[in-house]
């Protein structure tokens, strides 16, 4: 196995992770805090995000916020808020132009500026009388419920969405990363004071920076700048894979809609340590991750059902979401084609074709990670949160040497869980 | 083939028009294991009519340009996919107003792969069956688009903004015109548009520029095109005015979305004026309503708008406008804000500091926009199509004035010129 190219060294309570490389015309950094998806918490810590990038104690007045990025030459900040399996990521990220392409001398004066701005609007909020501003957490709070009713404007997330609802009663899993509207409203700007100081203490902190820099100048930079109290973090937690319902359970819903969305929810029982992760994700290739996967060319090319048929493998958690969008007159033939891949699949009928096709995809597809800096910082960040060590070169050679038998092994273990068809209101009655 | 270095932004790119026409671009990219490459036609939806050289007129069915994309993947021995698949690369296409675009993305094989390329594109397979396989397809997208509240808005602002061009016609067409659809239309306009001196090939990424070339060079010569006589094209002559002031959409949505925009009086002529009339245009939004603008706090804390706010503009020698807008539970009132919020500028005027800041910014994307490969070969068809230098954008930035700024937002920011595109639900009017 290739060593990793990432320098990586403990400071104040955080891990700091460098990547050196001349490729890349920016610094990108990523800063990864990540806590367990609790019902009581997931709201509160998904609002925490929108307030920070309103001001910190530098910059306290969002526009002067906002400025300041832009004097960084356009330096790119956002932040994103995801689901790994049960855990809730909140992840920042800043992409700023490299000193040589914007100074004639050259030397880390934006390195050092782009780290202070995104550690200082982690560490160092805009407060008021000891707790967060008013009116950032109010208008905060209207955003993230925005954010959440919007789901529904995009149907094809909307019907995933409704899909792993029905799929998982009563996990947390089942809820949006941004949380439940419901529990927005009893959010003060105290209390969510309070629930940042928990969560920044206790959060897992990974700090990563890619770009031209040496490790020793992220790590002094780092050590001043990073100064939160820190406690002894939870750890990630990759759990059980869910066990499948004795019985299919079917839900249909109508909207407004010109098209039916169908979605599948599938229980695949492998995870991202799993040995067998290789061959789920060729299985998954197979099945619907491409071009030329079945799902593709049987209910696409072959039957002209849809303009959109695929599935996508969620190794955290241990399921497969099958989607597609059809006419809802034609929902049992879409779904009986889809039954019918997923059953060849399970009897082994696989062509040597589709198996080396789906391997060159996949494998492609981690060799271009390294040609993007925030590529390979999500692919080590994925690692370390499930604690395996693979690099991409190691799981591409895994992938080579899956045969047909690991892959039907695979097909063998899916279970059908959840079909969810969302219609529209006409064509007579929801069933 | 001529050798181009940029210095400033550290790139050489290569470029030389083979004997049939064809123009080819090529840009390594030191350690990187991808290669990115782009095979487009200047060829788009809105290229509806044209003259032959015998002197007739042809009016096609709305939609024509993106079916031939779609059946420019089928092939007698199956569907082209898997013959990419088989040498690691992922395919895809796309078709927008004035060109369609065929790519793929690989990290081996990359002479292979680009030969499948230029061959699956320049060689059609139509059948009557599978054209009307297609029109199934096709169908589904069209009803998935149309369940899409952010392409909804787009197009209803651009039906307000245009009367005539064809730019106001759906990409895809509608369900009634794919039907009239056949294989002697689509054999027609791949002969008419898809001439090799009609198309530009750019590749970036871990290529070697002389062999590829070379390879690219001898997989043209085999194929005895002819010489190239560019159909006239035909455009309707657009109205200056807009169409309409406000179209209103129903969809099921959480909270009404609201896009505006002004439709450029006359579009600039030529490559250098259209640049600077985009990179002023860009400069001027970001003072006006960038999220670092007063203006934009202001609505923000109104709560009028949201994250989903934001803005772009097209502009070419045909049609330019500008796209300004997002989610907003008040569009009526909205528009009002803009408003006052123009009015206040046009009377106090752009402060130097932000200008510098918003150019600097726009300097910053324009450099990382290098770090992805995708973005700079579509971003440089997308330019030189226009007749755009593609990679002169430091020099266009640098140059501009706060002056051509304040001028630009004179002349843009016409309210006799505004358009208005609402979508909301029945129950939230």
């Amino acid at each position: 196995m290739s060593a990793s190219p990432f320098i990586r060294k403990e400071i104040n309570g955080i891990r700091v992770h460098v990547l050196p490389s001349g490729r890349f015309k920016t610094y990108s950094v990523s800063l990864y805090a990540g806590s367990p998806l609790l019902e009581e918490t997931v709201t509160a810590n998904a609002v925490i995000p929108f307030v920070l990038r309103r001001g910190s104690a530098d910059y306290p007045e969002t526009r002067a916020f906002r400025a300041r990025l832009d004097e960084l030459y356009g330096a790119s900040f956002g932040f994103d808020v995801y689901k790994r399996g049960n855990n809730q990521i909140i992840q920042f990220r800043l992409d700023a132009v490299a000193d040589r392409y914007v100074s004639a001398k050259g030397g880390d004066g934006m390195l050092r500026d782009a780290l202070r701005f995104l550690i200082g609007t982690l560490c160092r909020p805009a407060l008021e009388n000891g707790r967060f501003v008013a009116r950032y957490v109010e208008a905060e709070k209207a955003t993230v419920q925005k954010r959440l009713e919007a789901v529904i404007n995009d149907k094809i997330r909307y019907a995933a969405e409704r899909c792993l609802e029905e799929m998982f009663p009563g996990d947390p899993f089942r809820l949006n990363a941004l949380g439940v509207i419901g529990d927005l409203e009893a959010i003060t700007p105290a209390s969510l004071f309070g629930r940042y100081r928990q969560w920044l203490a206790e959060a897992q902190i990974d700090l990563y920076v890619a770009g031209d820099v040496t490790p020793e100048a992220v790590f002094e930079l780092a050590a001043a700048s990073f100064d939160a109290a820190r406690e002894t973090p939870l750890p990630y937690r990759i759990g059980d894979p869910p066990a499948a319902k004795p019985a299919v359970k079917r839900v249909e819903e109508a909207l407004d809609v010109s098209q039916g969305k169908l979605n599948i929810g599938l229980v695949l029982p492998v995870l991202v340590p799993d040995a067998d992760y290789p061959a789920a994700l060729v299985y998954n290739g197979i099945l619907g991750g491409f071009p030329h996967s079945k799902l593709f060319v049987n209910v696409r090319e072959k039957a002209s059902l849809a303009y959109y048929a695929s599935s996508r493998y969620d190794g955290y958690k241990g399921m497969v979401m099958i989607q597609s969008g059809i006419d809802a007159k034609n929902r049992d033939r879409a779904l009986s084609i889809i039954e019918e891949q997923l059953d060849q699949l399970a009897a082994g009928r696989l062509s040597e074709a589709e198996m080396a096709q789906t391997k060159a995809l996949i494998v492609s597809q981690l060799k271009e990670l390294g040609d993007s800096a925030f590529d390979m910082i999500a692919f080590d960040f994925n690692s370390v949160l499930t604690g395996v060590g693979r690099s991409p070169e190691g799981l591409a050679r895994a992938v080579m040497d899956v045969a047909p038998d690991d892959v039907v092994r695979i097909a063998r273990q899916v279970r059908m869980d959840t079909v969810y068809f969302l219609r529209d209101r006409q064509g007579g009655e929801a069933r | 083939m001529k050798e181009i270095r940029y210095g400033r932004l550290h790139e050489t790119l290569y470029c030389d028009t083979l004997p049939n026409g064809l123009e080819v671009c090529l840009l390594p990219k030191t350690g990187f294991s991808k290669t990115y490459a782009v095979f487009s036609a200047r060829y788009g939806s809105a290229d509806n009519r044209f003259r032959k050289a015998d002197g007739t007129e042809v009016g096609l069915p709305d939609g024509i340009a993106h079916f031939l994309e779609h059946k420019m993947f089928e092939e007698p021995d199956g569907d082209v996919f898997q013959k990419f698949a088989a040498h690691g690369a992922s395919a895809n296409a796309f078709t927008s107003f004035d060109r369609t675009s065929y790519l793929f993305s690989a990290t081996r094989d990359v002479e292979e792969n680009v030969e499948t390329l230029l061959d699956f594109v320049q060689s059609p397979y139509f059948t009557d069956e599978n054209v009307e396989k297609e029109k199934g397809i096709i169908g589904q997208e069209i009803q998935m688009y149309r369940d899409h509240p952010d392409w909804r808005v787009y197009y209803g602002l651009i039906g307000a903004m245009y009367a005539l061009d064809p730019i106001r016609i759906d990409i895809a067409g509608s369900l009634e015109s794919i039907a009239a659809i056949d294989k002697e239309t689509l054999q027609l306009c791949h002969e008419t548009f898809y001439h090799p001196a009609n198309m530009l090939l750019f590749v970036v990424g871990n290529v070697e520029p002389e062999r590829l070339m070379e390879r690219i060079r001898s997989n043209q010569a085999g194929k005895g095109f002819g010489a190239y006589v560019p159909p006239e094209r035909l455009y309707p002559e657009e109205p200056e005015a807009v169409h309409r002031p406000v179209n209103v959409t129903e969809l099921a949505v959480a909270l009404p979305k609201c896009y505006f925009g002004f439709k450029e009086k006359k579009p600039a002529a030529g490559g250098a004026a259209l640049a600077r009339q985009e990179a002023a245009t860009r400069i001027m939004l970001d003072l006006v309503l960038g999220p670092g603008s007063e203006l934009y706090q202001a609505l923000y804390d109104e709560n009028l708008i949201s994250d989903t706010f934001g803005f772009d503009c097209q502009m070419t020698d045909r049609y330019a406008f500008s796209m300004i807008g997002g989610d907003t539970r008040d569009p009526e009132r909205l528009i009002e804000r803009v408003k006052e919020g123009v009015r206040k500028i046009a009377r106090n005027g752009f402060d130097e500091a932000d200008f510098e800041r918003q150019r600097r910014k726009r300097i910053g994307h324009f450099l990382r926009m290098f770090n992805s490969p995708e973005a700079v070969a579509h971003e440089y068809t997308k330019h030189r199509f226009r007749g755009i230098d593609p990679f002169g954008w430091l020099d266009v930035y640098e140059s501009l004035t706060l002056a051509d700024v304040r001028a630009r937002f004179e002349e843009h920011v016409n309210w006799d010129r505004l358009a208005v595109s609402i979508v909301r639900s029945g129950e939230n009017r």
